[in-house]
């Protein structure tokens, strides 16, 4: 069984009197394992697409599948529930939340789960040190460089054992070395742990990393 | 758990934009302090107004005989209530427990020549009782004093005659109009009451007798009852005004009642004490709406943030319950400085007034809910719209 079956999804936005199809009948399956790259132009709808697959968002029309369960019409409430438990987000720009520190960042999620504070707490400190943040728990998120930031960031999509990973343009504010380390970090998340994982990204040589590259156009994957 | 860290989170937050928390604080501040200040102080009034009037008793029940026209007021005389006629209200409603009749005499009074500051009154054996006269030395006046020219003085005409003579005030000699009275008892001080109408400290009382003895315009023309704390005072009303128009004509009475007057006073102040702190409500109004700007602008400046915490998985309880605990902690802390400063200015009102300081549960908790029913009241819709965010939008916000 797939973890997403979208079949047939479009989205319009109705912008004054016109409507825009920003997604005009996407049909994809992921896998479990799978490491997937959304390529394509600025405006294609990538974010679109990945915000209607990480629950963020309803789709217009057509069905989506988690986990065999069809979730596309699923009241806020369970959307909320199920975003925490099965999905984890790694954004372009970080957003940590500033007044927090590093460990609170990541305990966050578990926080809406009601996760006791001392299991939160060891879970945050095990993910910190995989991606290699232990040594800056306490500190603020302003006291980090980027490419810092982006390894917590990770480590709080991680934190809640998800079911996938979804990562837009995750490396859209890095450096490019700092962000092949990101992608390095995708990449080893995806081979030893098995981490299923979709990168947004309009970076060639981002999407070459990955094992399948679908792409983009008008709102119509052209290309699997 | 989840409250819990609502409040800490919440108090962070708080602090982390200190200057515009404590002017929404402070806002709430002084409007919780006002209405404890202004209720506090409505209610120490009120208790320093019947104060007197519980040291007496609240079962008194006065009347004055006045002549119903103005003419034949020197006629008198012999249209007048005799002491005995007086005395024989005991009789008429067993509710009734004493009487004390008393004449007012407008002579002078002096001693070894000097005149004295006091005034004379007519009095029987059981005004001491009624109206509570202490007596520091020598006896009251009694039934066996008759016509006698003997006197009680009160505590101020005392103080006057010690500093005219060394000697013991008791067996001294006073004068009134032409005639010498014989000192036979000193009162102790006397809290001043305004349900009798002289001022007991200012008095030099005389066997009442002695008093329409010495004057042909002196009459009997108050009477102060004590009554049964059952007893129905309008019933009674009635029956003294049928007794004494039997006695004498065209005469008109005027009742006044202790409970009456208290019950009176007493819906006059709770009145006052509404208004005060209705005016004082005002000022925790203007203060809630200041804490509803601070928690708009604050929903404004977090929508990011709000993004960031639907994304990974908050309700949009989570994020109404964020909201809504900051608004209701900052006019709760707000609330309990508000109490501590208004019970602080209602003592600091009671001090300069001369009241007596009571620390009343009232207002207080009054301040308490009403600040935290501000909290909520101005904080749910700050919280509400950030509840109803769009994630993605907020996500995309700068
Ligand atoms: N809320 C919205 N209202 C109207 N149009 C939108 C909205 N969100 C996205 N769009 C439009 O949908 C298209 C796809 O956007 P997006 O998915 O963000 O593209 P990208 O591939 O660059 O991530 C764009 O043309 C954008 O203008
Ligand atoms: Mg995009």
């Amino acid at each position: 069984m797939s973890i997403i079956d979208l079949q047939n999804i479009t989205k319009s936005y109705r912008t004054g009197f016109s409507e825009f199809c920003a997604l005009k009948g996407i049909n994809l399956q992921l896998e479990r394992r799978d490491m997937l790259a959304i390529i394509g132009s600025s405006g294609s709808g990538k974010s679109t697409l990945m915000n209607i697959m990480g629950l963020l968002d309803y789709c217009s029309t057509g069905n989506y599948f988690l986990l065999g369960e069809d979730v596309s019409r699923l009241a806020e409430k369970k959307l909320a529930v199920t975003r925490n438990k099965k999905m984890g987000f790694v954004f372009q720009s970080f957003f940590l939340l500033p007044r927090l520190n590093v460990l609170q960042n990541v305990m966050l999620p578990l926080f809406y789960r009601e996760e006791s504070l001392t299991l939160s707490h060891q879970k945050a400190l095990e993910i910190l040190k995989k991606v290699g943040m232990e040594k800056f728990i306490d500190h603020k998120p302003n006291q980090l460089s980027g490419g810092q930031q982006q390894r917590v960031a990770i480590a709080r999509a991680l934190v809640g054992d998800p079911e996938v990973i979804f990562a837009d343009e995750p490396t859209g504010s890095l450096d490019s070395k700092t962000g092949r380390e990101i992608m390095d970090l995708f990449l080893k998340l995806n081979h030893d742990e098995g981490r299923t994982i979709v990168v947004v990204t309009h970076d060639k040589e981002v999407s070459h990393l990955c094992k399948r590259v679908i792409t983009l156009k008008d709102g119509l994957i052209v290309c699997d | 758990m989840r409250l819990i860290n609502h409040i800490r989170e919440g108090w962070f937050n708080l602090l982390s934009s200190k200057l515009r928390s404590i002017l929404a604080l402070l806002g709430i501040l002084v409007g919780t302090a006002s209405v404890v200040a202004m209720v506090s102080a409505g209610k120490l009034a009120t208790n320093e107004a019947l104060k007197q009037f519980k040291t007496l008793g609240t079962d008194l029940l006065a009347f004055s005989v006045n002549d119903a026209s103005e003419q034949d007021s020197i006629v008198s005389k012999i249209n007048n209530l005799t002491l005995p006629d007086a005395l024989n209200l005991k009789k008429i409603n067993k509710m009734i427990i004493n009487v004390a009749p008393y004449a007012q005499l407008y002579y002078s009074t002096q001693f070894n020549g000097h005149p004295l500051n006091g005034s004379v009154l007519g009095v029987t054996e059981d005004f001491a009782d009624i109206v509570h006269i202490r007596l520091a030395s020598g006896r009251f006046i009694s039934i066996m004093d008759g016509y006698e020219f003997f006197c009680v003085i009160g505590d101020k005409v005392n103080e006057q005659i010690k500093k005219l003579t060394l000697s013991d005030a008791i067996g001294q000699h006073i004068q009134i109009g032409k005639n010498i009275f014989t000192i036979v008892g000193v009162a102790n001080p006397w809290p001043e009451n305004s349900f009798v109408y002289a001022d007991i400290n200012y008095s030099v009382m005389i066997p009442i007798l002695a008093s329409i003895s010495l004057s042909q315009y002196a009459s009997i023309s108050n009477i102060i009852l004590r009554l049964d704390p059952k007893a129905d005072i309008e019933l009674i009303q009635k029956n003294i005004t049928n007794y004494i128009n039997q006695k004498v004509q065209n005469k008109r009475l005027f009742f006044r009642s202790a409970k009456e007057l208290i019950a009176r006073m007493s819906k006059q102040s709770q009145i006052l004490t509404i208004f005060l702190g209705l005016i004082g409500s005002i000022s925790l109004l203007v203060g809630g709406i200041g804490v509803m700007n601070i928690m708009l602008v604050s929903v404004v400046e977090r929508r990011r943030e709000i993004g960031i915490r639907l994304a990974v998985g908050a309700k949009r309880s989570d994020i109404w319950a964020l909201f809504l605990v900051e608004a209701v902690m900052l006019s709760l802390l707000g609330g309990t400085l508000g109490i501590t400063v208004g019970i602080f200015i209602g003592y600091v009102m009671a001090l300069f007034s001369h009241w007596e300081f009571t620390l009343f549960l009232m207002p207080p908790l009054l301040g308490f809910t009403v600040s935290v029913a501000v909290g909520v009241f101005f904080g749910y819709y700050p919280a509400y719209k950030a509840s109803q965010l769009d994630p993605i939008e907020a996500l995309r916000s700068e």
